[in-house]
């Protein structure tokens, strides 16, 4: 075992080497440089020119600068920013990732959660009409062309109706002199939000062992009702208090974009829920659930549902790794300063030591989600937990 | 009885004969499934779009020079009323100067070049984009051009891009999965690191920088789509499959009976993973169709003329925020991406069904 | 003379599928009483499973009953609605299947896949109560206490099948069917399981319907026995009766194919030929192509049919001269 642990971590290891090879060639494939459009004004000296080459180092053979990189990269220096100056690339993803954090993060539970439930119904309601028409649906929402559906979400919801705003994650005026940075108002947000999450969950695992189905309604209806007077205190008092205000501003910006991004990825799970159930509804403890009569529901939730969620999970947390990838159109098109824009920015004014961080930092989200992947799965399935301890 | 029909035919009319049985019992599942034949009707009403425009040109019912989805031009020639707008705003009609003129009236000032027009009298006008009439069934774009043919032209490079880009790519990723699951050992763990390798860069950006190097034609890009597809996490599903079929006993006692490895390979794993190969297929049209409309849409093709290039310069004009009102410029190409790529992506169900006997109702 | 706790009367069922009907129940009428054991004998595909199905109403979705009654207790059970079936399943009606490996769900504990039959059936215990019963039927089955609070795949075949026995008790059923319960056993287990079976059904005088195609097995278990070919009875009557002297042709060459372990060596005899498909569908007596003893009163185009030779013992017309 830990001989395989070894290896696989050797092969990681050279995986990610190539990896920040591949990308540091691809960015320098591209023709050009950060630095070109300084050669269009007419009263810079070209020498001007030549010495921010040289202060950057891209006047040095490319060889050299990609050996030169990746020593630093593991020392821990990402270099500066071309287009930011005075920031390094580390300084930027700390500052968007949070927006991005908290806009997607929120998107996939919300749509993992109705997709799952979507998913479960369908298959259970195999052969009915509503089935046939609930699938066609949401094949649709699968499939439909996002920026196009994005837009005309924003043209209804934002400008037609006049219920949203049309892109920006705040509006200026209000936080012309906010006394903190929008920053500081989103990790509060995502602090307040895991740990909502996390009470939410362990209420549901401790209220599993109750025998009686109503008590165990009742128990995790008034845990859900705790968790809101909570969430009412913790806003209303301290610090949170203070960023209140901004905080709702925050939330309702994000309002359209959640939406429409949950309406395009909800149906992802719900049709990978669907096929995953229909083959677990033909296994033989189906068959024996039913003939203890259990109620369909029962035998739906948790009998077939609980084994269909295995693929589901794996899935779901693959789409981690797609986030960042998924948060470069939606970002643009909401104008919302995350990540994605970050990314898109970067790679188009070829300003390489941000284009280099945020893609490394992809590839570790990608590695990191593999690994979650195989933990998640040894967690809900009895069968790999035994193994993996023995 | 089953052995009596096959008694006295070379083993090639018996192996036809099963297969053509076995197509025939195929395509009764298929046609079972609902979502299944939704999507072939959709596929093939757009594979009928993409046929009719050339006969259409070759017929010459369409002349190249009105139809053309690229260089064509035509507009409607409207009668406008000439009215001379108001110096002081709000007014009944317009709240600032921007809004005068209205629809079919013209402003005085706008046609300098006719002093001899006077306020009352009418002025013939080319409507661009002109709504859909029974020339234009969905009528012109912003530059006159016919928009029913230009959706035309697009289904053609949908299905070419496509097709292409999944046939490639499942061909990519099946060889390369059966490879891995038949060789095992190195092979195997350079394979599917590679395929880390290529899981792991995010694919939006990875395309922004190819085409940043290299100006993309359709078929440039059905190629890298398919080989990115085709590298990636296909691969592992595909190994997955074919080391099931490996321990299968037929591939035993193959292997007894002495056949090459290769030999194995081709003709016993290969055909027993083409099933899910080819579902792969059909989805992966789905997301091939997709990325070319985002492409496109952030217009960094060189493409004469797409769906998402329809959306792109429907959006840059402007159009899209003026509602319902130019609707054939926003409504036909966004449907149409949709349309294709889910009629697609149900057919591939429909395979499911077919292919995937837990799946089956009977 | 007994309560007749289980009555079935001329129960037919088919499959529907893509390339036609199935008939696998046609025309089967039989009674169990109460505290009885009741055996089901048949080759593989004569349609025994699908009777199993139809008892509890449990059959695939393409499968339709399209006449006869079955009778629980007086209650008729052909046309219930799914909710009321579901009082009835368990309750009245408990299965133990041929796959104990696939009958538990691999993710949840097996004691409280036991519990969860309780619960649905006897809301009100508590908790405790529930797991001193379930303790109690582990005890009777010959099982550790511990195994609730194990997964099935920690268990061995033969465990899970004992562990199967006391989900199917754990209601208080009036009648337990037990479908080929020791297929996938090797020879000693199935020979525990066996009395374990017989040894729960004396104790707590339930009424068993066993399916097998292991005609030894059925001699052992059953006090009345019904030979089944091609989705029909052809024979029915006391097990003691039935291998003492039976009528059909087919129930001979069953039991002659059969060793046995006492009285002389005989040759084993095999039966020619393979069952019917049911989905062609033929007229006439089923088993005329395979039938050894056809001679010029039998007549292969009439169907076949059950007539009571004497009380409680009923055998196709065709054989039943051949007495």
């Amino acid at each position: 075992m830990a001989i395989y642990i070894l290896k696989r971590t050797y092969q990681l290891i050279i995986v990610f080497l190539l990896f920040l090879v591949l990308s540091y060639l691809l960015f320098n494939a591209i023709p050009g440089n950060a630095f070109q459009s300084l050669l269009l004004n007419p009263d810079l000296p070209k020498e001007a020119y030549q010495r921010v080459l040289e202060t950057y180092g891209l006047d040095k053979p490319l060889f050299e600068r990609l050996q030169l990189y990746i020593i630093n990269f593991f020392k821990g220096d990402f270099g500066y920013s071309y287009n930011y100056y005075p920031k390094t690339p580390i300084d930027l993803i700390a500052e968007r990732l949070p927006r991005t954090l908290m806009l997607f993060a929120l998107v996939n539970v919300v749509s993992f959660y109705t997709g799952f439930i979507v998913g479960k119904i369908l298959a259970w309601r195999r052969g009915s009409k509503s089935e046939t028409w609930i699938t066609i649906t949401s094949v649709f929402s699968y499939t439909v062309f996002y920026p196009w559906f994005a837009l005309l979400m924003l043209y209804f919801f934002g400008y037609k109706l006049g219920w949203l705003p049309i892109g920006k994650f705040i509006y200026p005026e209000k936080w012309y002199d906010a006394p903190f940075d929008s920053d500081v108002v989103f990790i509060t947000m995502i602090k307040f939000t895991v740990v909502a999450t996390f009470i939410q969950f362990l209420a549901f695992i401790f209220t599993r062992n109750i025998e009686s189905l109503t008590n165990r309604k009742t128990a995790r209806l008034v845990s859900f009702v705790l968790l809101l007077l909570g969430s009412y205190f913790y806003w209303g008092s301290g610090s949170a208090l203070e960023q209140r205000t901004y905080a709702a501003d925050i939330a309702y910006h994000m309002i359209l974009p959640v939406f429409t991004v949950t309406i395009v990825a909800f149906a992802g799970t719900a049709l990978l829920t669907r096929t995953t159930m229909m083959e677990v509804l033909k296994d033989d403890y189906i068959l024996t659930a039913r003939a203890k009569g259990l109620s369909q529901k029962r035998i739906r939730d948790r009998h077939a549902a609980r084994t269909a969620l295995l693929p589901v999970v794996t899935s779901f947390i693959f789409t981690i790794i797609t986030i960042i990838d998924g948060s470069v159109l939606t970002e643009t098109i909401f104008s919302w300063p995350g990540m994605g824009q970050l990314i898109l920015q970067s790679v188009t004014q070829e300003d390489i030591p941000v284009a280099m961080a945020t893609f490394s930092f992809v590839g570790i989200l990608a590695l990191v989600a593999h690994f979650l992947a195989d933990i998640s799965y040894a967690y809900l399935d009895p069968r790999i937990r035994i193994k993996s301890q023995g | 009885m089953e052995n009596n029909e096959f008694k006295n035919r070379s083993p090639k009319e018996v192996s036809k004969q099963i297969r053509k049985e076995n197509f025939k019992r195929n395509w009764l599942l298929f046609k079972q499934s609902k979502l299944g034949m939704t999507g072939l009707v959709i596929i093939a009403f757009f594979l009928f779009l993409a046929i009719l425009q050339p006969i259409l040109f070759a017929t010459g019912i369409w002349s190249r020079g009105v139809y053309d989805p690229v260089v064509g031009y035509d507009s409607q020639k409207v009668d406008l009323l000439v009215v001379e707008c108001p110096k002081e705003y709000p007014t009944e009609k317009y709240e600032t100067n921007q809004d005068c003129p209205a629809k079919d009236e013209i402003n005085i000032r706008v046609l300098l070049l006719r002093p001899d027009v006077k306020v009352g009298d009418t002025y013939e006008a080319f409507l661009q984009p002109a709504p859909p009439s029974s020339k234009h069934i969905l009528g012109t774009d912003s530059l006159g051009r016919d928009v029913f043919s230009q959706i035309m032209e697009g289904s053609q490079v949908a299905f070419l891009l496509g097709l292409l880009s999944a046939t490639l790519g499942v061909g990519i990723s099946t060889l390369l999965g059966t490879i891995a699951a038949y060789f095992g050992g190195r092979v195997d763990a350079y394979l599917m690191r590679q395929s880390d390798l290529v899981l792991m860069l995010p694919s939006l950006p990875l395309l922004f920088i190819i085409s940043a190097f290299a100006e993309l034609k359709v078929w440039h890009l059905a190629i890298v789509l398919g080989v990115i597809g085709g590298l990636g996490g296909s691969v592992i599903t595909i190994k997955s499959q074919a080391l099931q079929v490996k321990v299968k006993p037929f591939v035993d006692s193959a292997r007894i009976t002495g056949g090459s490895k290769l030999k194995i390979m081709f003709s016993h794993v290969l055909p027993n993973v083409a099933p899910l190969a080819l579902l792969f297929m059909v989805f992966s049209v789905t997301g091939a169709i997709a990325s070319e409309s985002v492409l496109s849409f952030l217009g960094l093709l060189n493409i004469d003329m797409s769906w998402g290039l329809m959306i792109y310069l429907s959006q840059t004009d402007g159009y899209i925020f003026s509602g319902l009102r130019y609707w054939w410029l926003i409504l036909p190409a966004g449907l149409s991406v949709t349309l294709l790529a889910g009629g697609f992506y149900l057919v591939g169900r429909g395979l499911d069904d077919v292919f995937n006997p837990r799946l089956r109702k009977r | 003379m007994p309560k007749e706790i289980l009555k079935v009367e001329n129960l037919n069922m088919h499959y529907e599928t893509l390339t036609g009907n199935v008939d696998a129940v046609k025309d089967i009428s039989f009674t169990v009483l109460e505290g009885q054991s009741f055996g089901l004998v048949g080759e593989s595909g004569c349609g025994k499973t699908s009777v199993a199905m139809s008892l509890l109403q449990l059959q695939a979705d393409n499968a339709k009953i399209t006449s006869g009654s079955i009778k629980l207790d007086g209650v008729e059970l052909v046309g219930m609605s799914e909710s009321e079936l579901r009082t009835v399943r368990w309750d009245g009606i408990s299965i133990v299947f041929q796959g104990a490996m696939n009958a538990w769900n691999p993710v949840i504990k097996i004691g409280e896949q036991i519990r969860e039959a309780i619960r649905e059936h006897y809301p009100k215990k508590s908790k405790s109560e529930n797991t001193k019963k379930i303790s109690e039927l582990f005890n009777m089955v010959g099982l550790d206490e511990s195994i609730m609070d194990r997964y099935p795949h920690e268990l061995s075949g033969g465990m899970k099948q004992r562990a199967i026995i006391a989900l199917a008790l754990s209601c208080d059923p009036k009648v337990i069917i037990a479908d080929e319960p020791t297929t996938a056993l090797d020879v000693v287990i199935q020979d525990q399981i066996l009395n374990e079976i017989k040894k729960v059904q004396d104790l707590l005088g339930l009424s068993l319907i066993y399916i097998s195609h292991d005609i030894a097995v059925i001699a052992e278990m059953t006090d009345q026995m019904a030979v089944m070919y091609a989705g029909r009875i052809v024979e029915l009557g006391p097990t003691d009766e039935v291998f003492k002297n039976p009528k059909h042709s087919y129930t001979k060459a069953l039991l002659e194919s059969t060793p046995s372990v006492v009285g002389e060596k005989v040759k084993l005899k095999s039966l020619e030929g393979e069952p019917p498909s049911l989905i062609d569908k033929q007229s006439g007596c089923a088993f005329a192509p395979r039938c050894p003893n056809k001679n010029e009163t039998c007549n292969p185009t009439v169907d076949m049919e059950l007539i009571e030779i004497s009380p409680d013992y009923f055998v196709d017309a065709c054989n039943a001269s051949n007495s």
